[in-house]
């Protein structure tokens, strides 16, 4: 219990303090990092405690459960705030690094941090809509971070369009209230059964149109792509490798868990939605070229990619849509921070993520494409077999081309002849273990706008998270016994 | 703006400030709360900005420029409050004292987990809404503010 | 009753949708607090009963419920945080471009892009040549 009161309360607090100070000076932004490191831990203890398959419960006030909110932490939960806690982590890490440029960064993060974590641990409709909001207006101040004014068009687009969808999901929650008249998860999935199928579906659609939009399926992307094209990369980390797990957790526990009836009804539409996603997002990250925009339309066809799986249901779609949100908001997060970054290995860090974006191995993302292929032939479904492999397919070509208009093109100009001579002049600097601009400069003979390599303390975070991509590729058995842990508990609703 | 609104104002600050302690003293008893309270108060404050413009409201009442702190403190109390119980091994908002312990009182008013959580969230409303209100009184410079601010934090 | 509050719940929500589509920033924040209240009127009509004040329910005759009373508290809050975040960001649109109309954000974000793109243009052009180059 301890664990868990700290996981909400520690970063709630802290996060409140360092609203008051000058979250660009350095001290302060380790204090951020501090905060989230030790919410993290807790997480990682909470986690040791409830997996494979047990669950911690809180009711605040010490009421009896149903009369007071009830916190619970259970191997889904718990999956998703560690997962979403380390994409923070990692991103605050790398701005802090990187030198952050507002006042109320760190604050912010830390204050999303405590959103996220509240409603993957919450047990209680209403309070999971309260965090859930604290996490969505931090976002959305973080949205309008940076120097660039022109975010502040896209920052105003992404607070309205997702609001409708907040108080869309307040309506839903009320309508849930109504029929069921309960607020706790576990009485909600134990009343569904009985409930009037109309208002039942009725509600289940509603929620999907909710989390939808969070989590920027096909139809409701059209916010997404302005978003993430002007932010700064760890904001752009921070919004798809952790707030977009929002979208993916909503789906699977109100779905899964507390409407598996309408889920069922409606499988065709959300397959055939997730398809639409999946082909749409992956043309139209080929056609663009701006990195963070394709990155971008990148985000929308794998977020189809966990619709399709948990449109397939049964224990293994659900672990597939589980495993495959994971690897997605790992491998991009890693994709957005070294993106932007220049000198030796971030290229091998980027490449890293761009494969497991493709689903090739050895890296991680080979994971969640194999497992949707699993699925795909236990169905015995052509169409999401074809499917997977056009759309890996175009993942490959837009990851790539990607790859190479960043990091072979940049140092072919850079070194003036080859590859190779660009990455040795970037391994003497990584050698010699400072920044040298000047140096980076000096290397690109004629090309003055060409960055200078990226400090070495920011790189290794790239590089770091890489690694752990490419471990969990080669040693996937933690992950996958994880992922369908997670998917037990929506399996036969919430227990 | 016209002498009457100034002299509105000045007049209804003081009654305001009145009815929204009682609003969230006697909260425990009867209708009101925190919140309701909080937003009498800056319900009056935003009078004194109409009325005075903000550079003359906060110079008369230099107070005000301590809302984002005072939101800040007042969240701070009603988390404690909520999570105090917890050290003790008990659950987070637990009613603190428990029902039919000694209860110390002040005339009418029994200081309870309750009545500080309340008292926090009052702080915490009043602090950002006088907050919200002084930045749409007078939107920050951004630009030469934010470079002055690069420097000093350098 | 219920169907009084739905009705009017309905009204609401299209009213403010229809201000959020209009062109005037304020209109807009105007739209979504609209949006927000229906959202708190359907949540209380969520839980409409009728009874004692639930404070102690000792007598025979069944406490109201207090639930909807504490949620929809919590709604009209969170709608007044939102409220807040909207009315600061319009603020600082105003401030930055001196307008207070979507038009004229799209067109600054337009504008914007262009230049971004013409900018690109030139030196992804340097480099086809250059490949081409390297080929032969």
């Amino acid at each position: 219990m301890t664990a868990l009161v700290l996981a909400l309360v520690l970063p709630w607090a802290v996060g409140a303090l360092l609203l008051l100070a000058d979250g660009r000076r350095r001290r302060w932004g380790w204090t951020a990092v501090a905060a989230v490191a030790a919410n993290l831990a807790a997480l990682v203890v909470l986690a040791v405690k409830v997996l494979p398959d047990g669950h911690e419960t809180v009711v605040t006030g010490g009421w009896e459960g149903g009369i007071g909110i009830v916190v619970r932490a259970d191997a889904l939960g718990v999956t998703f705030a560690l997962l979403s806690s380390f994409v923070v982590l990692a991103a605050l890490v790398h701005e802090v690094l990187d030198g952050v440029r507002s006042r109320t960064f760190p604050a912010l993060v830390v204050l999303l941090c405590t959103g996220l974590t509240g409603l993957f641990l919450t047990g209680d409709v209403f309070n999971f809509y309260v965090f859930f909001e604290l996490a969505m207006i931090s976002a959305y101040v973080l949205t309008a971070y940076g120097d660039d004014r022109h975010q502040l068009g896209a920052a105003l687009i992404f607070a309205v369009v997702n609001l409708v969808g907040s108080f869309l999901f307040l309506i839903a929650v009320a309508a849930m209230y109504h029929v069921t008249g309960t607020l706790s998860m576990e009485q909600v999935a134990e009343r569904m059964a009985g409930v009037e199928p109309n208002a039942a579906i009725l509600i289940a659609v509603t929620f999907f149109v909710a989390f939808g939009t969070k989590l920027g399926l096909f139809p409701f992307h059209f916010w997404l792509p302005a978003v993430y094209a002007g932010t700064r990369p760890a904001v752009a980390a921070i919004l798809s490798g952790a707030l977009a797990n929002i979208g993916a957790y909503g789906l699977l526990r109100f779905g899964a868990g507390l409407l598996p009836e309408e889920l069922e009804l409606g499988s065709t539409v959300l397959i055939v939605i997730g398809s639409a996603s999946v082909i749409y997002g992956a043309l139209l990250a080929v056609s663009r070229r701006d990195p963070a925009e394709m990155l971008a339309y990148s985000s929308i066809g794998q977020a189809g990619y966990v619709l399709v799986a948990l449109g397939l249901g049964g224990p293994v779609g659900l672990a597939a849509a589980v495993l495959y949100a994971i690897l997605n908001a790992l491998s991009k997060a890693l994709l957005f921070l070294s993106g932007a970054l220049r000198g030796a290995l971030v290229a091998g860090a980027f490449a890293v993520g761009a494969l497991s974006l493709a689903g090739m191995p050895p890296a991680a993302g080979f994971l969640g494409k194999l497992a949707l292929f699993h699925t795909g032939v236990e169905e015995g479904s052509v169409a999401l077999i074809v499917l997977l492999f056009c759309g890996g397919a175009l993942a490959f070509v837009y990851a790539f081309q990607l790859y190479q208009h960043e990091f072979w093109r940049g140092s072919r100009v850079k070194a003036g002849t080859g590859l190779e001579e660009a990455a040795a002049a970037s391994a003497k600097e990584l050698a010699a273990g400072r920044e040298l601009p000047i140096a980076g400069g000096a290397a690109g003979s004629d090309v003055a706008a060409e960055p200078a390599a990226s400090p070495v303390a920011v790189r290794a975070v790239s590089v770091v998270l890489a690694l752990i991509v490419l471990a969990l590729g080669l040693w996937p058995e933690p992950l996958l016994s994880l992922s369908s842990d997670a998917a037990a508990v929506l399996h036969g609703g919430a227990r | 703006m016209t002498i009457l609104t100034e002299a509105v104002a000045r007049l209804l600050l003081a009654p305001s400030l009145m009815v929204a302690a009682a609003i969230l003293i006697k909260g425990y008893v009867d209708v009101g709360d925190g919140f309701a309270a909080a937003v009498v108060v800056s319900l009056a404050i935003a009078l004194q900005y109409l009325a005075f413009g903000a550079r003359r409201a906060e110079q008369e009442l230099p107070v005000l420029r301590f809302a984002p702190q005072t939101a800040i403190v007042g969240l701070l109390v009603a988390l404690s409050s909520g999570f105090f119980a917890v050290i003790s091994g008990g659950a987070p908002f637990t009613h603190e004292p428990s029902v039919g312990a000694r209860v110390v009182r002040i005339g009418r008013l029994e200081l309870m987990t309750a009545v500080s959580f309340d008292f926090g969230i009052f702080l915490l409303i009043a602090g950002a809404l006088v907050a919200l209100i002084h930045h749409l009184a007078e939107p920050p410079e951004l630009e030469p503010d934010l470079e002055e601010d690069a420097e000093a934090a350098r | 009753m219920t169907l009084v509050f739905a009705l009017a719940a309905a009204t609401i929500f299209g009213f403010g949708a229809y201000l959020v589509l209009t062109n005037d920033l304020v209109r807009v924040v105007a739209g979504m607090v609209l949006i927000s209240q229906s959202a708190v009127l359907v949540v209380i009509a969520s839980g409409l009963t009728r009874g004692a004040a639930p404070i102690l329910p000792t007598g025979d005759e069944r406490p109201s419920d207090a639930l909807v009373q504490a949620m929809a508290l919590t709604a009209i809050v969170i709608g007044l945080a939102v409220t807040a975040l909207l009315l600061a960001i319009v603020a600082r649109v105003r401030a930055t471009l001196h307008s207070l109309e979507v038009r004229e954000l799209a067109r600054d974000e337009a504008e914007h892009t262009a230049e971004i793109e013409q900018s690109q243009e030139p030196q992804l052009e340097e480099l086809d040549r250059d490949e081409a180059e390297d080929e032969q």
